[in-house]
């Protein structure tokens, strides 16, 4: 395991782990979605500097492209939570459980 | 909605499993999925309440989660043996962690707990979608990982016990039909890694059996078992039919719900499991008393009813039955066409 | 075969073509041409033991009185559920009479099939028609709980012996009764082996019942209506011990060391199903739970596994099947008049229907095993073979055909005899559709007293 692999892994882990144990804000579930796909966009970059592979190089974009649509998609879910909940807390997302 | 952008949506949902089924890249792949979902996002947040933005909050989390994952595991893999084939997963670790996303993503237990809900906020139709359309993807990418691991026969097994036992008291159809799912999925799971092709027939069968129960629940305009108890007025003929159908959901024979399962435990004995066979067997059992609870209420009681509120069958359905009835004839009278469909899934 | 089944099938267009005034007539008299036509499959004239053989079907000296039976019982069912359906919207009486032929269909192809997985299946599939039988045109709520236990007694059940087939196909290599006996079976020897038998065995028992898995059945014929009680004491019972008696080559060197535990709980099961009648104040509870006691008896006599066992099983298991019937049929005539089934309201009806008390008296007697009616020899054979395995069980088999004679007598006296309550002076007069119904069970059971060959299986 090289130290560029184990970097963003383990900041991919980290934001998984954030995501996963700290549910109190959506927006700070957002964040750390936004974490884990900057992580990918890093590891993607870094792969294709490393085994120098150029028709690759249009990947990271690609991903940064997506992230950006997912993370206005979230965002506007955020918007949406709080005109209908009045609040972005994780724990008032309770009315569906029964 | 504005129809231009309904098909824009659908055009989407549409793009992103095509894209999913034709790369054999990773990312690609992983582009796929994202497309699906972000085009299924404003069809469920469509009806703008509080439970279906919380659905579609939900929705989005695991989805993208499991996306993310997907990705990272591939990324991984290419860091380790320089490979982005995804037929190619060389490496274990990588391997299981794509399993484990797709698990999450299509909802298996023990990462169930966000179906039910999801599936509760929607209406029928895009529940509909949800269940099946949104499945054919990651199960794409699942038959061409081909794991082989014991961690399938775990998450199979425990998706077909929680997927019963979690439908036991629920009230609500579409926590049943996310349920049912969550059981058939573990059926699915359960026979991956020793024969493919039988995965792929119970999903098809699953899709059909499905669809057509959505489908009768939302002629009935039925989301509870109290609606359901008087929907034998709405149309009497369906309402009689629906019982079969619950039991071909719960793979009782002669309905072709039971094709699935007998050939998947067929195989299952082949390969020397004969105790997980039972388990799942008896599991099913479990998923089998809800929905004979469900035909209890529907078509062998007959639940008190204003002399008005009987008559409702003469109004004409504003609903196309078409679909509903291919489905329904399908899911009741297959079992006897098991070698044609075996031949076909497996040429 | 296909003159049978094709008539069979094609009852269901009739039903729904045929106007209103004439359904019952018409689904009657084509039900019973199916019933006598299916008499030619007695004549077995075979050297091999099969017959009327085709590629998936055939009959042999032990699935051809079954056979019959399942023929005989459908016009007997339409005639009996006249009265209690007639009430109801055309359409739901067509829905009736169709549910019971697919029975009958699915009741025949059951009986009659060479594959095991084929019997399996069938055996499955007459769960749907039964469980909505019972749970649609039962009387009280209870009938969901009834049925919910019925389908889950015999699934539970089921589903291992589905796995053990299985098992066994990836073993022998086939599951076709024509040849399965002349495949190489394994070595049964270790502990997975006596779970493989009790998962070959124990659906059967469940269908039998045996004592301790009966529960199922005293509910399910309690709250059935009378064609679902007919059906299941007469033919679905009958599952079980047909398909104990075909599991019992498979299972050759395991059987005579494992049955132990399940003869002596069968013959227990006689005398405590006994003595629950004797205090039963239910009646259909009370037919019930006597029959869960004759099927002890069947269950013993196979598991013994002597030509004897099985002759007796296959003779008590026709006779039981015409007299249960019979008793339900007049539990059920006064069931339609006092519209209750508790013994104690509806006592002296010698006074208000004497012809039925003698057809009352009749089906006591069978029930009782009276001679020279074929339950006597069924119940003396299985005695015999049982006892020629141990002695011991003469005091429990001996025991239980007391308590059996004690009962019917009990049942008898306290419906018949005895003061008329002043509460139902004013009864209906029977019919003749009623004493029709009851002729047709009591006097094939009388004739086959004088061949009884018919039944014999497969000594003859």
């Amino acid at each position: 395991m090289t130290p560029v692999h184990f970097t963003f892994s383990s900041t991919f882990i980290l934001g998984l782990t954030g995501l996963a144990f700290h549910r109190t804000h959506l927006l700070s579930a957002l964040l750390c979605l936004e974490g884990m796909m900057l992580s990918l966009f890093v590891a993607l970059s870094l792969w294709s500097l490393q085994f120098n592979v150029t028709n690759f190089s249009a990947a990271p974009m690609l991903l940064l492209a997506f992230s950006a649509c997912e993370a206005g998609a979230g965002l506007a879910l955020l918007v949406a939570t709080a005109r209908t909940h009045g609040t972005d807390h994780l724990q008032s997302l309770s009315l569906l459980q029964c | 909605m504005n129809p231009y952008i309904l098909a824009t949506l659908l055009f989407g949902l549409g793009l992103g499993t095509t894209i999913t089924f034709a790369s054999s890249h990773w990312l690609l792949a992983w582009m796929g999925l994202e497309i699906n979902t972000l085009a299924i996002l404003p069809l469920m947040a469509r009806h703008h309440h509080p439970r279906a933005v919380e659905a579609t909050t939900k929705y989005f989390l695991t989805q993208a989660t499991a996306a993310a994952t997907i990705l990272f595991a591939s990324t991984t893999n290419a860091w380790l043996t320089g490979q982005w084939d995804i037929l190619q997963m060389a490496h274990p670790i990588p391997t299981n962690m794509v399993l484990l996303s797709l698990a999450l993503k299509i909802g298996l237990a023990p990462m169930h707990s966000w179906l039910p809900e999801v599936l509760q906020g929607l209406d029928l139709t895009t529940g509909l979608i949800l269940s099946t359309w949104q499945k054919l993807a990651p199960f794409a990418l699942l038959l061409q990982i081909q794991p082989n691991t014991s961690i399938l026969i775990f998450l199979g097994l425990t998706s077909t016990l929680v997927g019963g036992w979690g439908g036991l008291n629920q009230t609500q159809l579409r926590k049943i039909l996310a349920y049912s799912s969550i059981a058939h999925l573990g059926w699915m799971l359960l026979i991956l890694q020793f024969a493919p092709s039988l995965t792929l027939l119970a999903l098809l069968m699953y899709i059909i059996m499905t669809s057509s129960l959505f489908l009768i629940f939302k002629l009935n305009q039925a989301t509870n078992i109290n609606t359901l108890a008087t929907s034998w007025a709405k149309s009497p003929m369906l309402a009689s039919i629906a019982p079969l159908l619950l039991l071909s959901l719960g793979g009782l024979p002669p309905l072709s719900g039971f094709m699935p399962k007998w050939l998947i435990l067929q195989e299952l004995t082949k390969q020397d499991l004969p105790l997980a066979a039972t388990f799942a067997a008896l599991t099913a059992l479990l998923s089998l008393y809800f929905y004979l609870r469900l035909s209890y209420t529907m078509a062998l009681t007959l639940s008190p009813n204003s002399p008005t509120g009987t008559t409702p069958w003469r109004l004409p359905h504003l609903q196309t039955t078409m679909p509903m009835t291919i489905f329904t004839a399908l899911s009741l009278f297959m079992l006897p066409l098991t070698p044609a469909t075996i031949v076909l899934l497996t040429f | 075969m296909l003159k049978l089944l094709i008539p069979t099938l094609m009852l269901i267009p009739t039903t729904w073509a045929t106007p209103k005034k004439w359904l019952w007539p018409t689904t009657l008299a084509h039900s019973l041409i199916i019933a006598l036509i299916s008499l030619s499959w007695l004549k077995n004239m075979s050297e091999t033991g099969w017959s009327y053989l085709n590629s998936y079907m055939a009959t042999d000296s032990l699935s051809t009185p079954l056979l019959v039976l399942t023929c005989w019982l459908l016009p007997l069912m339409i005639l009996a559920s006249q009265n209690h359906t007639a009430h109801e919207p055309i359409n739901r009486q067509r829905t009736y009479i169709t549910l019971l032929i697919s029975l009958q269909f699915f009741l025949i192809l059951t009986f009659t099939a060479t594959e095991i997985l084929m019997f399996y299946i069938m055996f499955e599939a007459t769960l749907i028609p039964t469980l909505i039988i019972i749970t649609r045109w039962g009387n009280q709520t209870e009938r969901l709980n009834a049925g919910t236990y019925f389908l889950f007694y015999t699934l539970a059940g089921s589903l291992p012996l589905l796995i053990a087939l299985l098992l066994l196909q990836n073993s022998a290599g086939t599951l076709s009764l024509l040849t399965l006996q002349y495949a190489t079976h394994p070595q049964l020897l270790t502990y997975a082996d006596k779970l493989w038998w009790a998962g070959c065995l124990l659906a059967f028992m469940v269908k039998m019942p045996l004592y301790g898995v009966h529960l199922w059945l005293p509910k399910a014929h309690v709250e059935a209506p009378i064609a679902g009680s007919m059906v299941l004491a007469a033919v679905l019972l009958k599952l079980g011990g047909y398909g104990m008696m075909r599991m019992m080559p498979m299972l050759e060197p395991l059987t005579k060391e494992l049955s132990y535990p399940f003869i002596i709980l069968a013959l227990w099961g006689v005398i405590m199903t006994g003595s629950i009648c004797l205090r039963q104040a239910d009646l259909k509870a009370l037919i019930a739970y006597s029959s869960v006691s004759h099927m002890g008896l069947v269950v013993g006599g196979i598991l013994v596994q002597t030509p004897w066992g099985f002759t007796g099983a296959l003779i008590l298991m026709i006779a039981h099947g015409l007299t249960s019937s019979a008793l339900f049929c007049l539990a059920n005539t006064n069931y339609e008049r006092t519209h209750n089934r508790t013994m104690i309201l509806a006592r002296g009806l010698q006074m208000i229907l004497p012809l039925m008390t003698t057809w009352w008296f009749i089906a006591s007697l069978a029930n009782l095993a009276f001679p020279p009616l074929p339950n006597l020899m069924g119940e003396l054979i299985i005695i015999t073979s049982l006892f020629n395995w141990s002695w011991w069980t003469l005091a429990l088999t001996g025991a239980g055909t007391l308590i059996t004679a004690a009962y019917s007598l009990h049942m008898f006296l306290t419906t018949q005899r005895s003061t008329v309550p002043t509460h139902i002076i004013a009864l209906d007069p029977t019919h003749s559709r009623e004493h029709l119904l009851m002729a047709l069970h009591l006097l094939p059971l009388i004739l086959l007293t004088l061949k009884p060959e018919l039944i014999w299986g497969w000594t003859a």
